[in-house]
């Protein structure tokens, strides 16, 4: 019984993390049409900038905003120095087919992924490191008894839940927030209605910037920091999106929570070594069974 | 004024508009009608920033169109319907609306609210709706809000595409006639694109006859509508 509410809790915080993840990725397919495979990349390098912000004597909370706001300026430049230009009119001759044109940028965020693991070596010796928490990581104890969570864990789930309102409150109440919706789901009317769509989706790339880099700070206390640590959490994110159905906001936090709490399952009471055999097997099954996503339902179409 | 000059443009291989001249006056509708394919759509496309000219100029009060983003081309005064009921589904009737003056909602608040206000005065169905998905909503009131969404940007040319496809001739009158009446009292322009050249042309001022991206006739509405041999060499009627 016991184990089985660590577990839980266990999955809950991991899968908050997820959801970050997804959340990122749906971000920029939504807003750009494109699967970000280096977003995970991009928030290894902010994590790396703050683990050396906190070596050199600076405090958390300042490593932290530091990081964030290296993880936005990564994903605008990842948008304007790559992306940007990859998908201009000019190269419409280059990329001929509409099928090339989706292909290129997921084929150059892999390049980027390397580029940036490859200089995350060159500057940071890929040596491997741990990276601190804020708040205590041992079990909160109370009442002469040992709770099956830390203050990390409910540091977490407290950060990851103001992430998610936040973000919410800025695309329903906001006028930047209708802008990247209205971006993101027709293009062309959004255009005439006079919003600059290039812009929007710069925006877009930084707020999924944030959100994985926040994933990156939270994640790696229980990992070491290595170039290719967050690898296999963007495997994770990028299932949570899937079984989210990729398109949607809400689906692809919910999705997280899922994946967290599968694989916090299976590590428990099947083996450590089956996760990620399990993940690629549950994504299969979303990917036959549903692949429009476990949420998907019928969608008002534009005719 | 908006002046079209030798416009020609093309898709990939195929001309879409072989030089095509025409002037639409200031506070009139000026139709253009003409067969399926006959261009256009690709005209209006052209006005707004859409698509690219192969050559030729498009000046709206003496500034030049051509070559100029969707975005500013809006920020010109120049709003564009484009085919299809052309509204965002899945976003409410009031952020359809409220979109439309996205651009401008810091620079003019109160402009924007009033604007709001007077397309809800001019379709009171769709202040009903407001809180409703814009996919709920019937084709005429699509349609409806599809205008509106263009109108609160406060253009002064409004570019129309087809807004008669696919309704019921009720519910174009009364969008036709809602123009019509916004034209008399704003001065407001209209491009009017239409298939149905009995409408358009009952409605405009003036018409241009489009046939295979080509202007064959360019004459007042009323003329364009008597001509019987026009009719039925064009128009099949």
């Amino acid at each position: 019984m016991n184990t089985l509410i660590t577990t839980l809790f266990l999955g809950t915080t991991r899968g908050a993390v997820f959801a970050l993840v997804a959340l990122g990725l749906v971000l920029v397919w939504r807003g750009a049409g494109i699967v970000n495979f280096a977003q995970m990349g991009q928030a290894m390098f902010s994590t790396y900038v703050a683990s050396t912000l906190i070596i050199k004597g600076y405090g958390y909370w300042f490593a932290f905003l530091i990081a964030l706001v290296v993880g936005a300026i990564l994903g605008a430049i990842v948008d304007l120095a790559v992306m940007r230009p990859l998908t201009r009119r000019s190269h419409a001759g280059i990329l001929a087919s509409e099928s090339m044109r989706a292909t290129v940028p997921v084929i150059a965020s892999l390049g980027i992924l390397g580029v940036l693991q490859s200089l995350a070596g060159m500057i940071w010796a890929a040596e491997e490191r741990g990276f601190p928490t804020p708040v205590s990581d041992v079990a909160v104890k109370a009442f002469g008894k040992t709770a099956p969570f830390t203050k990390f864990d409910l540091f977490i789930i407290v950060v990851v839940a103001l992430t998610l309102v936040v973000t919410t409150l800025f695309f329903k109440k906001t006028g930047m927030g209708l802008a990247m919706r209205a971006t993101a789901l027709n293009p062309e009317v959004a255009r005439l209605s006079g919003i600059r769509i290039s812009r929007v989706r710069t925006l877009s790339w930084a707020i999924s910037g944030v959100a994985s880099s926040l994933a990156g700070l939270l994640i790696t206390p229980s990992a070491n920091l290595s170039p290719n640590t967050l690898d296999l959490i963007l495997i994770v994110g990028f299932t949570a999106a899937v079984v989210g159905g990729l398109d949607s906001l809400p689906g692809s936090v919910v999705g997280g929570f899922i994946l967290g709490l599968l694989i916090a399952v299976i590590n428990v009471y099947v083996s450590p070594d089956d996760v990620f055999l399990a993940l690629l097997v549950f994504l299969l099954l979303v990917l036959i069974l549903k692949p429009g996503g476990l949420f998907a339902s019928k969608k008002v179409r534009n005719v | 004024m908006l002046e079209i000059r030798s416009v020609v443009a093309s898709y990939g291989s195929v001309v879409a508009l072989k030089d095509i001249s025409f002037t639409a006056e200031i506070g009139k509708i000026t139709t253009v009608i003409g067969a399926n394919g006959a261009g256009k759509s690709t005209l209006l496309r052209l006005i707004s920033g859409l698509e690219v000219a192969t050559s030729g100029a498009i000046h709206w009060q003496g500034e030049s169109l051509l070559g100029k983003s969707p975005e500013s081309i809006v920020r010109m005064g120049v709003a564009h319907v484009p085919e299809g009921h052309a509204v965002i589904a899945p976003l409410t009737v009031a952020e359809n609306i409220e979109m439309g003056a996205l651009f401008r909602r810091r620079s003019n608040k109160d402009d924007v609210k009033l604007a709001i206000g007077e397309v809800y005065e001019l379709f009171p169905r769709l202040e009903e709706r407001k809180n409703q998905l814009a996919g709920t909503l019937s084709g005429g009131e699509r349609q409806m809000l599809a205008i509106s969404r263009a109108l609160v940007s406060r253009p002064s040319l409004l570019l129309l595409d087809e807004p008669s496809l696919g309704l019921a001739p009720l519910v174009v009158e009364q969008i036709i006639e809602t123009i019509k009446a916004l034209c008399i009292s704003t001065g407001l322009t209209v491009l009017l694109v239409e298939q149905n050249a009995n409408t358009a042309l009952s409605v405009a001022d003036h018409g241009v006859l489009l046939s295979l991206g080509s202007v064959v006739a360019d004459q007042p509405a009323p003329l364009m509508r008597a001509d019987s041999a026009l009719r039925s060499a064009y128009l099949g009627y």
